[in-house]
């Protein structure tokens, strides 16, 4: 009886926090459904739908835009940026984290220190590096460079990780002959697989909502990503296309809701150790 | 870094003998730590470094973009310093930071509390929760500005039939206050889910002999909350605090879609003023040195933080 | 590390990576048997069909010059941050829309178009002098003028009739008087005193009708504390305060369009966009609205239309084709099309392509082409200049009467604009 009262008093007090964090979201929904008449008239009520529900505005987004291409572009680049950044911090996080050597705590900071990096105007100088590596309007431009904000984060996520792994496991595989790189591989990294999810799931969401580089980087619309080519085509100046631009939003979130349900758990554990440790 | 670029040329050379001389070199610790942080190493000269220098020099020259300038030492920190959109920057920027971060602290510990307790649909709620972190802010920003619009806002709308404000409510981006309370709501909503998650996370780790101990002593809910789930939770809020302090700081999307820093610059942060003075004005010196204003500071607090989480 | 190594490493990194990049872009086909490629970009425009009229045209031009044509387009508000990106990586498009003082601020990375200008000029009766000023710099013209945006004023005839008014008010005084009757009516008028762009659009048009500058004649001193400015802001206090709901303190470029097709607002001043909106939703409020010409003051009738400009980089590479789809652009049945295609949005910058039906066609447009002639680069008196932009770009006058509806005292508003005037010319771009 009182296991069942406490459940109730801790849903009563969730219920304030999930109604803010999901009414915007609501709120997307129900007008990426509504009729422009009805959105723009000030008798209509904003939380649901009177005058019939419409799927115009998605097929405008099919049918008019390269949705699906940015979405797809959206996802080549999180994938491959996200898995590079992985491997990078991978290594590095194993040496800064269990490897004696001279410098290694500087390094540390080094690392966390690149995050302090205003990246408003750093899009500038490093828009003229793209362009040095030949790479720019194209979606190399952004696999490239996505790891300069995804490598800092993962390297001290993992760093915490891999100080979770007991030290003798590492020292019995080493006394067993294994080199050190088939101990990191074989022993360390895969005890070390919640935290490396963590990390994925992390660059992935930051590659996924990344915007100034996306804008900059790229112009040709079949090379943009999801967000810059959603509101890139859909803000006409003064008129916005709030149907078809809040239908892109709900849309260009799926994957990525998706994909944390299904890692969620992953996703807690990992960040259990990386941040105790970290 | 000249010891391993020495090596790659030695991969290169093949030779039985070479080859197990390269093994003994390169499984010794430093030469293998050296060589796996190489990457990274490589990585942040190029992409983040260099870029960061380029920066600095901007900063302290008369640059405009894409024509460089003669330097000019501080000469455009004195400028902005002396300019009084630029002060005001500074504050709003202390002002938002320090109420974002407070919300997000004390509601993301609570929120953490309760999605730690094992109740029924958990998995569900936690999920809901992480929601608005998971979604484009670029999008979800736009998604809020309607929420505000001065005729269409669906807050004054619900508060005025729920009797809650007089018509026509607050005018939400217009007036300073109401607008600084809009972007810090809009930043608070969007960073909660990494406190909450990310301290949950912290909660899981709590060995859960520490609470049954602390009961046995007669401890309340209350005391074990105190006593022992904040200390231990201490070096996690560090550490989300830190990395939160300076997403904050250097928050751009929020404040450029809802208000461009209006009313009357009172939601300006660095970011936008930098963007508006170096992008949309062109001069590159000071929209640099406006965004790296905060750099020496926010270096010496994060590292001061680190040291402390280290030892603890 | 020494700089020789760092360019050393990056240029060894840069052929290494920009041969990764040819192999990862498989199924492309080597350079040299790719058709000759111009780039062209331009901002989403306000009437979507003129974009695809544009496409249209640079594809029918493509095939005339045996060449392909790309047109990139996006967000307006986005663009500064591209062009910037461009200008700074000295690669990109060819060519690009430009605006406000694009052609000052980027005077020597822009190619020169003399030639361009000056036949177009003889062949269609001359540039209007606003648009060109916008173009022509010191060094010679680097954007050649490519359309403007008449900003008149929009209001709604049902509520004008209502509270009693036959005709819309011919100036700002006679707008605040009747601005008065129609907010008790429950129908207030709208003039933005936000960071948007609208909000200057209007500002400098009441200012100089007023007889106010913002900065002398010389482009060089700051002109804005003045008694001519105090009654201008006298003025907006009053409009603010009788006239308009203080939701103008947080108004966007989209809000004012809002405002009057909600069927709330009477008057707004802004291009024809919500017009042409509402035709293309089939909305009702359409029948009800109407344009008339900018207000005009004490000084006179003036406006401030936004002038948009097609600009080479000296970055191109291919600098004569950019030329001739330029011409190709402003054939006599290409630029007709492209107004009609706009709806009477686009107003062309050469008299003799002004003589277009379609504004004698629609009597709620027939009064727009006559807003060229009291049109005026910003800046005006003085020549346009990076700092002018500047001025504009941190919303100095919006947030100076912003400031003065709020409360501050009218001088000390105004000593404020002054000086973030003075700053913007302070830090001015020296060319040289």
């Amino acid at each position: 009886m009182r296991r069942r009262w406490q459940a109730t008093l801790t849903y009563a007090n969730l219920a304030p926090f999930i109604f803010f964090a999901l009414f915007p979201f609501y709120f997307m929904f129900v007008t990426s459904f509504k009729r422009n008449a009805e959105l723009y008239s000030l008798k209509s009520i904003p939380f649901w739908i009177q005058s019939g529900v419409i799927t115009d505005h998605y097929s405008f987004l099919f049918h008019r835009t390269e949705f699906l291409t940015w979405m797809g572009n959206s996802l080549i680049i999180s994938v491959l940026a996200t898995s590079v950044s992985l491997i990078i911090a991978i290594l590095a996080g194993y040496s800064l984290a269990r490897l004696r050597y001279r410098g290694v705590g500087s390094f540390g900071t080094a690392v966390f220190i690149s995050y302090l990096v205003p990246p408003t105007l750093l899009f500038l100088p490093l828009s003229q590096v793209v362009s040095w590596l030949g790479l720019s309007d194209s979606i190399w431009s952004l696999v490239v460079t996505y790891p300069t904000f995804l490598v800092p984060f993962s390297t001290w996520l993992l760093m915490g990780y891999f100080r979770t792994v007991p030290r003798e496991v590492e020292e019995c595989a080493l006394v067993d002959g294994a080199t050190r790189m088939q101990t990191l591989w074989k022993i360390v990294l895969p005890m070390a697989v919640p935290g490396v999810v963590c990390a994925a799931l992390f660059g992935f969401t930051l590659c996924w909502n990344e915007f100034i580089y996306a804008l900059t980087f790229v112009s040709q619309s079949g090379n943009k990503t999801a967000v810059v080519g959603v509101t890139a085509d859909l803000i006409r100046g003064d008129i916005y296309y709030w149907g078809s631009l809040m239908a892109g939003a709900v849309l260009a979130s799926v994957p990525i809701v998706v994909i944390y349900v299904w890692f969620l758990d992953y996703y807690v554990s990992g960040l259990t150790a990386g941040a105790v440790k970290g | 870094m000249a010891v391993t670029s020495r090596s790659i040329e030695a991969a290169g050379l093949h030779g039985p003998g070479r080859r197990v001389r390269l093994r003994q070199w390169w499984e010794q610790e430093h030469v293998f730590g050296y060589g796996l942080i190489l990457p990274a190493l490589l990585l942040l000269v190029c992409l983040v470094a260099y870029p960061f220098g380029m920066a600095v020099y901007f900063s302290l020259s008369d640059y405009w973009v894409g024509s460089p300038g003669p330097f000019v030492g501080l000469a455009n920190f004195r400028e902005i310093l002396a300019n009084d959109v630029f002060r005001q920057t500074i504050l709003n920027s202390f002002v938002f930071t320090s109420l974002a971060l407070t919300l997000k602290t004390v509601l993301g510990v609570w929120l953490a509390v309760l999605l730690a307790r094992d109740v029924r649909g958990k998995r569900l709620l936690r999920g809901a929760v992480l929601l608005p972190w998971v979604i484009p802010t670029a999008l979800s920003t736009l998604g809020w500005w309607w929420m505000f619009d001065s005729l269409y806002s669906v807050v004054n709308w619900t508060a005025i039939r729920l009797g809650l404000m007089n018509p026509p409510g607050p005018n939400w981006l217009g007036q300073s206050a109401w607008a600084m309370a809009a972007v810090v709501i809009v930043n608070t909503w969007r960073g909660l889910p990494f406190f909450a998650i990310t301290v949950l996370a912290g909660l899981m780790a709590i060995p859960r002999e520490f609470y049954e101990a602390a009961e046995v002593d007669g401890a309340s809910q209350r005391q074990r909350f105190w006593h022992v789930t904040m200390p231990l939770l201490k070096p996690v809020l560090a550490v989300v605090v830190l990395f939160s302090t300076i997403f904050t700081f250097s928050d751009f999307n929020i404040v450029y879609v809802l208000t461009r820093g209006g009313p009357v610059n009172s939601t300006h942060l660095f970011a936008t003023l930098a963007y508006q003075i170096g992008l949309q004005g062109g001069n590159l010196g000071q929209g640099a040195a406006i965004s790296l204003f905060l750099f020496p500071m926010l270096a010496m607090v994060v590292f001061l933080q680190l040291r402390y989480i280290r030892k603890e | 590390m020494k700089a020789t190594t760092r360019r050393q490493f990056l240029k060894a990194s840069a052929g290494a990576s920009a041969g990764m990049a040819s192999w990862l872009a498989l199924g492309r086909a080597p350079a040299f048997a790719q058709k000759r490629e111009l780039s062209l970009l331009s901002w989403n425009h306000f009437v979507p069909a003129a974009d695809d009229e544009l496409r249209k045209q640079a594809e029918a031009f493509g095939k005339q010059a045996n060449c392909t044509v790309r047109v990139d387009t996006m967000a307006h508000l986005q663009m500064p941050a591209k062009i910037a990106a461009e200008a700074q990586s000295q690669s990109g498009h060819d060519l690009y829309r430009a605006a406000g003082a694009d052609a000052f601020l980027y005077e020597h990375l822009h190619a020169n178009v003399d030639d361009v200008v000056d036949k177009l000029g003889k062949q269609y009766g001359g540039w209007y002098p606003f648009s060109a000023e916008m173009a022509q710099t010191k060094s010679g013209w680097k954007a050649v003028p490519w359309f403007w945006i008449s900003f008149p004023a929009t209001y709604n005839m049902a509520h004008f009739k209502k509270a009693g008014f036959e005709n819309p008010p011919k100036t700002w005084a006679e707008l605040l008087s009747m601005g008065k009757t129609l907010k008790k009516q429950g129908n207030p008028v709208g003039i933005p005193i936000s960071h948007c762009a609208d909000a200057h659009s209007t500002y400098w048009s009441v200012a100089w009708s007023h007889g106010a500058k913002v900065i002398e004649a010389d482009g060089k001193t700051p002109g804005i504390n003045s008694d001519k400015t105090a009654q201008v802001i006298e003025w907006y206090k009053e409009l603010f305060k009788d006239a308009m709901e203080p939701e103008v303190l947080s108004w966007d470029d989209a809000s004012n369009n809002r405002f009057i097709l909600s069927g709330k607002g009477s008057w707004i001043h802004n291009p024809i966009s919500p017009y042409n909106a509402a035709l293309k939703e089939k909305m009702p409020i359409a029948d009800d609205i109407n344009h008339h010409n900018s207000p005009a003051g004490p000084a006179g009738a003036h406006s401030a239309p936004p002038i948009l400009s097609l600009a080479i980089w000296k970055f191109s590479k291919n600098q004569e084709l950019a030329k001739e789809f330029m011409q190709y652009l402003f054939k006599k049945e290409n630029f007709d099309a492209w107004i009609v295609a706009s709806n009477a949005f686009n107003h062309p910058p050469l008299r003799h392509l002004a003589d277009h039906p379609i504004w004698a066609r629609n009597p709620k447009f027939a009064m727009l082409p006559k807003e060229a002639e009291y049109g005026h680069p910003r800046g005006w008196p003085g020549k346009p200049s990076d700092a002018v932009q500047r001025i504009d770009d941190n919303y100095v006058m919006a947030d100076m009467v912003a400031k003065a509806v709020n409360g501050m005292p009218t001088k000390r508003a105004m000593e404020w604009a002054q000086d973030q005037i003075a700053r913007a010319i302070k830090g001015q771009l020296k060319v040289g």
